[in-house]
C-alpha cells in the first residue's frame, strides 16, 4: 500500500529505516501550489530484500520555495529502490531537487534507480536538480536520469490544432507530465493542480 | 458545383528560415475532394502544417481566404472553430490524458466558440460511441491515453475518430495512408467517406495512389519543389503511377 503525504498538512517522517528482511516501503510526497517548504528525508535499507518505491511532484505557480533532500541509503546487500519525482514550476518560483543514493561497499546486487524531472513554465522560475549516486559496492544496477524542459510544442499545437484552447492545452500537457505520480493515488487525480 | 470554400494564392512559406513553399495556387469549392501528391520534399505536410497554423512555418508571402476569411491571421484552435481539421502523419502522444477527456475538451471548447451550450455528459458519451463506431474502435478505446502504444494504424484510425467527432467543413489528411495495410486503410477511406458531403471538402495529401483508389477525388494536384505543377483529374494518377514524378515539370 502506497502511502501520500501531502506537504504542510500530513506530517513527513525525516528518517525511515527498513530493517525487517523483505520489508517494502512505498510512499508519494506531494507539495501542491501554494506550499513552500523545505523536506529532508533519509531512508535506509538494514535488511536484505527490501524495497522502496518513493514518488513525489511539486507544483508551484507563485512565489514558493521548495527544496527536497532525499537520501536514500543501500547498507546492505539485495535491496531494490525506485524513485520518481515530478516538478512543474511556474511564476517566480523555485525548486531544488537533492538526491543521493548511497551504496555501502558490501551492498552487492543493489539496484536503484532515480529519476527527477521538472517542467519550467517561465522565465523567472528557477529549478536545479542534483542527483547524485555515491556506489562502493562493484555488483549493482544504479541509474538516475534529470531533465528540464520546457512545454513540448508539438503537443501544444496538437491540442490546438483539435480546437483546444492554448491555456488548456496546457493545462493538460502539465496533468499529462504529472500523470506517472498523480495515478499511484485517486486522491492526487481529484486535486485541481493546475 | 459548391461555391469556394478554400482558396490559396501565390503561397510562399518557409521553415528554420529554408523556403519550402515557392508559390503555391489551389481552389477548392465546396464539396470537392482534391489530392495532392508530389515525391518526398515536394512541400506536402509544409502545406498541411501553414493551413492548420502549426507555429515555426512562416508565411513570407500570398494568402489563403477560407470561408471568406483571412486564414492566416486566425490560430491554430481558431481554425478549428472555422471547421478546419488536419489529421496528423505523426499523430502526437499525451501520456496520462485519455482519448475521452482530450476530445471533452476539444467538443466542449468548440461549441463554446460557436456559442452553444456544452454537451451533457450523456450527450457527449453518446456521440463518442457513435463515432467510436464509425471508425470500428472498440469501446475501451476510450480510455486509452491518446496514442499512446498504438500501433501505425490504430493512430491513423484515431485521428480519423477525432475527425468524426470534430466534424470538419474542411479535412486536411497528411498522408493518413502511411504505415497501414489493406484493411486500415480501407477502414480509414470508408470513414472518410462516411463525412463526404456536398457542403465538406477536403485535401488528401499522399505520395502514393493507393490510398485514391478508396477516396476518389475529384482533382489531382502534384506538388514539386514547393510548386504546383499540374492540375487535372484521375487520370494523372495513372500517370503518376506509369511514369513517376519525373515528367511532371513546372
Amino acid at each position: 500500500m502506497d502511502r501520500l503525504y501531502i506537504i504542510g498538512k500530513d506530517p513527513v517522517p525525516q528518517r525511515i529505516v527498513l530493517s525487517k528482511p523483505g520489508e517494502s516501503l512505498s510512499l508519494t510526497l506531494a507539495v501542491l501550489p501554494g506550499v513552500s517548504c523545505e523536506l529532508a528525508m533519509q531512508i535506509d535499507l538494514d535488511a536484505e530484500g527490501c524495497s522502496v518505491d518513493l514518488a513525489g511532484l511539486y507544483v508551484c505557480k507563485g512565489d514558493e520555495n521548495v527544496r527536497l533532500d532525499v537520501n536514500l541509503r543501500h547498507n546492505v546487500p539485495g535491496c531494490k529502490s525506485r524513485q520518481l519525482f515530478k516538478g512543474v514550476v511556474g511564476g517566480s518560483a523555485r525548486a531544488e531537487f537533492d538526491g543521493l543514493v548511497y551504496v555501502a561497499r558490501d551492498a552487492q546486487q543493489t539496484e536503484a534507480y532515480q529519476e527527477n524531472h521538472s517542467l519550467l513554465l517561465s522565465p523567472e522560475a528557477v529549478c536545479e536538480t542534483h542527483p547524485q549516486l555515491e556506489i562502493y559496492a562493484d555488483d549493482v544496477k544504479c541509474s538516475h536520469g534529470a531533465t528540464t524542459g520546457y512545454l513540448n510544442p508539438d503537443e501544444l499545437f496538437y491540442m490546438r490544432s483539435r480546437g483546444i484552447p492554448e491555456e488548456e492545452a496546457r493545462r493538460l500537457q502539465i496533468i499529462s507530465f504529472l500523470s506517472p505520480v498523480v495515478a499511484r493515488h485517486s486522491e492526487l487525480s481529484e486535486i485541481e493542480l493546475w | 458545383m459548391g461555391d469556394i470554400l478554400l482558396e490559396i494564392k501565390g503561397l510562399h512559406a518557409s521553415v528554420e528560415g529554408k523556403e519550402i513553399l515557392k508559390g503555391v495556387d489551389l481552389t477548392l469549392r465546396r464539396g470537392e475532394v482534391h489530392a495532392v501528391m508530389g515525391p518526398n520534399g515536394a512541400g506536402k505536410s509544409t502545406l498541411s502544417a501553414v493551413l492548420a497554423g502549426r507555429p515555426n512555418y512562416k508565411v513570407t508571402a500570398g494568402s489563403v481566404i477560407y470561408d471568406g476569411r483571412d486564414l492566416l491571421a486566425l490560430s491554430p484552435e481558431e481554425r478549428s472553430w472555422a471547421g478546419i481539421f488536419l489529421s496528423f502523419q505523426y499523430p502526437i502522444e499525451i501520456p496520462g490524458v485519455s482519448i475521452t477527456s482530450f476530445m471533452k475538451s476539444a467538443v466542449q471548447a468548440r461549441r463554446r466558440a460557436a456559442g452553444l451550450p456544452e454537451l451533457s455528459a450523456a450527450e457527449f458519451l453518446k456521440l463518442l460511441k457513435e463515432k467510436m463506431a464509425l471508425v470500428g474502435m472498440k469501446g475501451e478505446f476510450a480510455k486509452r491515453e491518446v496514442n499512446v502504444g498504438f500501433s501505425g494504424g490504430e493512430k491513423k484510425r484515431a485521428e480519423i475518430f477525432q475527425m468524426a467527432m470534430l466534424d470538419p467543413t474542411f479535412a486536411i489528411l497528411d498522408e493518413t495512408d502511411s504505415g497501414l495495410d489493406v484493411d486500415a486503410l480501407r477502414t480509414v477511406a470508408d470513414g472518410v467517406n462516411a463525412l463526404r458531403s456536398p457542403e465538406k471538402s477536403a485535401i488528401v495529401i499522399t505520395h502514393y495512389q493507393r490510398l485514391l483508389e478508396y477516396i476518389v477525388p475529384d482533382v489531382v494536384h502534384v506538388l514539386k519543389d514547393g510548386r504546383i505543377v499540374e492540375t487535372g483529374g484521375r487520370e494523372i494518377v495513372d500517370r503518376i503511377e506509369k511514369e513517376g514524378y519525373e515528367s511532371f515539370n513546372g
